[in-house]
């Protein structure tokens, strides 16, 4: 089975943020992580491309994608004052759009920095 | 399709002084004849090209740096609420993205330079530059400052240089080449700093100054860059400069030369007691370098936050002021202080700044080599730009100001000996042809067949600062963005770019001191195209004719 | 190296000195720190306090002076202790003051991958880097009034949506309780925590493994992210966008039409 290198990977598990890994995965998972930390080694090895868990759960129960993402909005349209918090594990592209939505439901913002 | 009928057009590039003209536009230009579509009647009403910023700080990290520091600023000034059309924002002193497109867009300017981008950063430069909404915008890379390059200058290695400088233009997505503090900075992470332009750069055999600014200024001359090196000289806001300056454009030997700021490198006297303006000296000089232009770098009284790639100068502010300050070291290619000031009439120091930006502006005698900027944040914001507008359109207005300054400080300035009040005519050259032709853009600060539909539409007021700041109409890329003061639409701007170009093989010298001297992966450093909003890649020139 | 902690951790054995000092005495060090770079009198009953000797003290202010470039880096046990922000603005105030001598910068130890792009990316469209309330329609800053744990625990937001985090591992009982209690949203790459307290999961691509985009290292240095798994979840900025989409689909809180606060308050 052929693997998929990656050159110049970048860890984002803490702030260093290192870009120089190697990353040597097959279809669904990484099986090695050059140059990374331990820490980095853990991140790395411990996501898979599998499917382990449902595309979305609405109160428990399995659900789809856009069952989900329609309810999400009802709710937090729905709400005075929702909070939009995390922000720190996901991308800048993500975080972008995550402000927009918060500006937009008339909400909170807030990142691990608060802590 | 849109016609502005009825108004007095100023087109300083076609010699149009408010002769009442109609301006037709179609698909996003400018254009003879239009038939049908939407008319403008801009009777009694005053046309200008849309203003161009040549040289402010809106995007990246320094700017970023800046709001941080400043919520005090942000808790006092105009707050943008969110509409369907439009995003959130403060104003101030450092405002945010969305609030800089809405604030310059809703004064008329259409087209900023950000001068100040470190390759290393260029990435979030340009993500914040997405997130400028309506204004064109391009950039300017950081150079002289940057070892790897400064190592060939020192070694004479011309050749490699420029494939270097041209590489890195490109791996930035930058329009142009801006030098600040040339050595200076390198040195101040050592904590030195680089004053005299013939005295060797800490650190280094033989490189001085002066061997950093001809050699830049000949690379970006033999690769023909639209806009000429960006040129923040050494010794920024030291008394006693205009020596330091002078010698900067003397060195420069007839080459291509855009001076920022200008204001902050005109001074006379030997310390802060006896500092003095020297914009009379300074302007009798710059009038016969027919090679130069200049930025006003004008000073406007109250408060502002201050920051420049001069890292030992904010250092200096900092001990001076007391107040907060910030210091970003960008690896080995620049850095960046950060300190909050107030520009104060009864201060000795701000009264002379404030004078010799204007004097500067009134005793340059060729509008098209001198444009208006307050090298915002640094001077003043931009938004206050319609202030300035005023105090060179009246010369009461100016006097009126100069009352203001103490006895002492009127007579180490010029300024209460200055008539000169500019025309409209003159006023459409410093904001917006004069500085569209130093920045190489031919599609921008006029109104003639084929340029960019960038239009402003003013009231005619006799209160020029509300003109200015108010106009009725603001038409971008030929759709009307600002009427009756609101914001109508808020269209993407561009982008511009330029593709010098370089030998491949300049990553084969690169690569092995990239990789021994950076934290970051080689492959990683280029800024992406994907990350460039509608990116317009502008040819270059043939520099020698 | 030196190295500051209260207990001797792994880190000890990479550094060179290391200056065990009494929990809770950050800012006490350095103010007394900030006052031996000065040369001012330093009281012997006040250093004894910290847990260190004058003699160990002096001797990092020396070597600090010293030095050609030195740098501080300061993590959570810094800023999370008695004092907090107190305690990082002494030791900012610090490394200014050292600029003085020699040249002295101080960079904070950012613990999660990509909270320093949460803080720029917030500062460019809102002015401030977290803590921002939109109630009023234009971003409002107020850490202790709009910062998280506060606000759950105050019960003061009716909805969350989380992204890439687990408060409901890590938060205050109080404020995973109201979490449990308001309509809850969650977005992770697992079912975590935080999912099961939720009404709504979503699974998410992970991050620079499965999912592109760009990181901010903790200097604020953007970099391009490289993943070499394909997911079969879609990721976290498709989702949000989605959801976005959603929402604007949905009537205006808002009146129409441009205004300006002149005058916040």
């Amino acid at each position: 089975m052929s693997l998929n290198i990656v050159n110049n990977a970048t860890c984002t598990f803490c702030g260093c943020v290192c870009d120089d890994i190697e990353l040597h995965a097959d279809e669904e998972r990484i099986i090695e992580a050059k140059k990374a930390c331990v820490l980095g080694k853990a991140w790395f090895l411990n996501h898979t491309a599998e499917r382990l868990y449902p595309e979305a759960l609405i109160d428990g129960k399995e659900a789809t994608v856009d069952e989900a993402v329609e309810f999400a909005a009802e709710l937090l349209d729905a709400a005075t004052t929702p909070l939009v918090y995390g922000m720190s594990n996901i991308t800048c592209e993500a975080q972008r759009e995550a402000v927009g939505l918060a500006e937009r439901l008339g909400g909170v913002v807030d990142s691990h920095t608060s802590l | 399709m849109l016609r502005i009928t009825g108004g007095k057009v100023y087109d300083p590039l076609h010699g149009i002084d408010g002769q009442i003209r109609d301006i037709c536009i179609h698909d996003g230009k400018v254009v003879d004849s239009v038939d049908g579509g939407r008319t403008i009647d801009a009777s009694g009403m005053v046309v200008f090209p849309g203003g161009v910023d040549v040289h402010t700080h809106v995007a990246g990290g320094s700017i970023n740096f800046a709001r941080a520091m400043t919520p005090e600023d942000h808790r006092r000034t105009v707050a943008f609420i969110r509409s369907q059309t439009t995003r959130s924002g403060l104003g101030g002193m450092a405002p945010t993205t969305f609030a800089t497109g809405y604030l310059y867009a809703g004064m008329g300017w259409t087209t900023v330079n950000e001068a100040a981008v470190p390759i290393l950063s260029a990435k979030h430069t340009h993500e914040e530059l997405r997130d400028v909404p309506i204004v064109d915008k391009s950039c300017c890379v950081l150079m002289a400052n940057n070892e790897i390059l400064l190592d060939l200058l020192e070694q004479g290695e011309m050749e490699r240089a420029r494939h270097l400088v041209a590489w890195q233009i490109w791996a930035a997505k930058a329009y142009g080449v801006k030098a600040v503090n040339p050595g200076g900075v390198a040195a101040w992470k050592w904590g030195n700093d680089a004053k005299q332009m013939a005295e060797t750069v800490p650190g280094y055999t033989s490189l001085t100054p002066a061997k950093i600014v001809t050699g830049l200024a000949q690379i970006i001359d033999e690769l023909g860059l639209p806009h000429p090196i960006h040129l923040h000289c050494n010794n920024l806001g030291a008394p006693g400069n205009i020596s330091t300056t002078l010698e900067t454009m003397k060195s420069l030997d007839g080459r291509r030369a855009h001076m920022a700021h200008l204001q902050y490198h005109s001074y006379g006297g030997d310390d802060w007691s006896t500092m003095r303006s020297e914009a009379p000296a300074m302007a009798e000089y710059f009038n016969q370098q027919k090679n130069l232009t200049c930025d006003a770098g004008a000073v406007l009284f109250g408060d502002t936050v201050t920051i420049t790639a001069d890292g030992p100068w904010q250092h200096l502010l900092y001990k001076l002021t007391g107040r907060k300050w910030g210091n970003l070291d960008v690896e080995n290619e620049t850095g960046c202080g950060i300190v909050p000031y107030t520009y104060r009439p009864s201060n000795l120091v701000n009264a002379v700044q404030w004078a010799v930006g204007l004097e500067l502006l009134l005793l340059i005698d060729d509008p098209w080599r001198i444009f208006l900027t307050t090298d915002h944040p640094n001077g003043a914001c931009f938004w206050r730009y319609p202030e300035i507008i005023q105090l060179l359109m009246c010369r009461d207005f100016r006097q009126e100001c100069v009352t203001q300054l103490s006895e002492k400080a009127r007579e180490r300035v010029h300024l209460p000996d200055i008539d000169r009040e500019y025309s409209r005519f003159e006023i459409a050259i410093i904001t917006s042809a004069g500085p569209a032709k130093a920045l190489g853009m031919p599609n921008k600060g006029h109104l003639g067949a084929g340029a960019d539909a960038d239009v402003v539409v003013y009231d005619e007021d006799e209160d020029i600062a509300r003109m200015f700041g108010h106009p009725r109409y603001v038409i971008k890329g030929g759709e009307i963005v600002i009427e009756e003061g609101d914001i109508r639409a808020t269209p993407e701007g561009r982008e511009f770019l330029v593709q010098p170009s370089f030998d491949r093989e300049i990553e084969d010298f690169l690569r092995p001191l990239f990789e021994e001297t950076y934290t970051m992966s080689f492959e990683n450093y280029p800024v992406e195209m994907h990350r460039i909003e509608r990116p317009e890649i502008s040819e270059c020139i043939d520099v020698s004719t | 190296m030196v190295l500051v902690d209260i207990r001797e951790t792994k880190s000890v054995k990479a550094s060179d000195i290391f200056l065990q000092i009494r929990p809770g005495k950050d800012f006490e060090v350095i103010t007394i720190l900030r006052a031996l770079v000065k040369e001012q009198p330093v009281d012997e009953s006040q250093v004894q306090e910290t847990g260190l000797t004058l003699e160990q003290l002096q001797d990092f202010v020396d070597r600090m002076k010293k030095a050609k470039f030195g740098v501080f880096f300061f993590g959570m046990g810094l800023s999370m202790t008695r004092g907090k922000h107190m305690n990082s603005a002494a030791l900012l105030t610090l490394a200014a003051e050292l600029n003085a001598f020699t040249k002295f910068v101080a960079m904070p130890m950012r613990g999660h991958g990509n909270v320093t792009g949460a803080d720029v990316i917030m500062r460019w469209q809102t002015g401030y880097p977290f803590a921002i309330q939109f109630g009023r329609g234009y971003p409002r800053y107020n850490p202790g009034e709009f910062s998280t744990v506060d606000l759950l625990v105050r019960g003061d937001v009716d909805a969350a949506l989380i992204l890439g985090a687990d408060p409901g591992a890590t938060m205050p009982q109080p404020a995973i309780d109201h979490l449990a209690r308001i309509p809850t949203i969650c977005l992770d790459p697992k079912v975590t925590h935080t999912s099961r307290l939720s009404r709504v999961h979503i699974t998410t691509a992970a991050t620079g493994i499965s999912a592109p985009g760009t990181g901010y290292r903790m200097d604020e240095v953007p970099l391009p992210l490289r993943p070499a798994l394909k997911s079969p979840y879609p990721t976290d900025e498709q989702v949000v966008r989605r959801i976005h989409e959603a929402v604007l689909k949905k009537p205006d809180w808002l009146q129409q039409g441009n205004r300006m606060a002149l005058n916040q308050v």
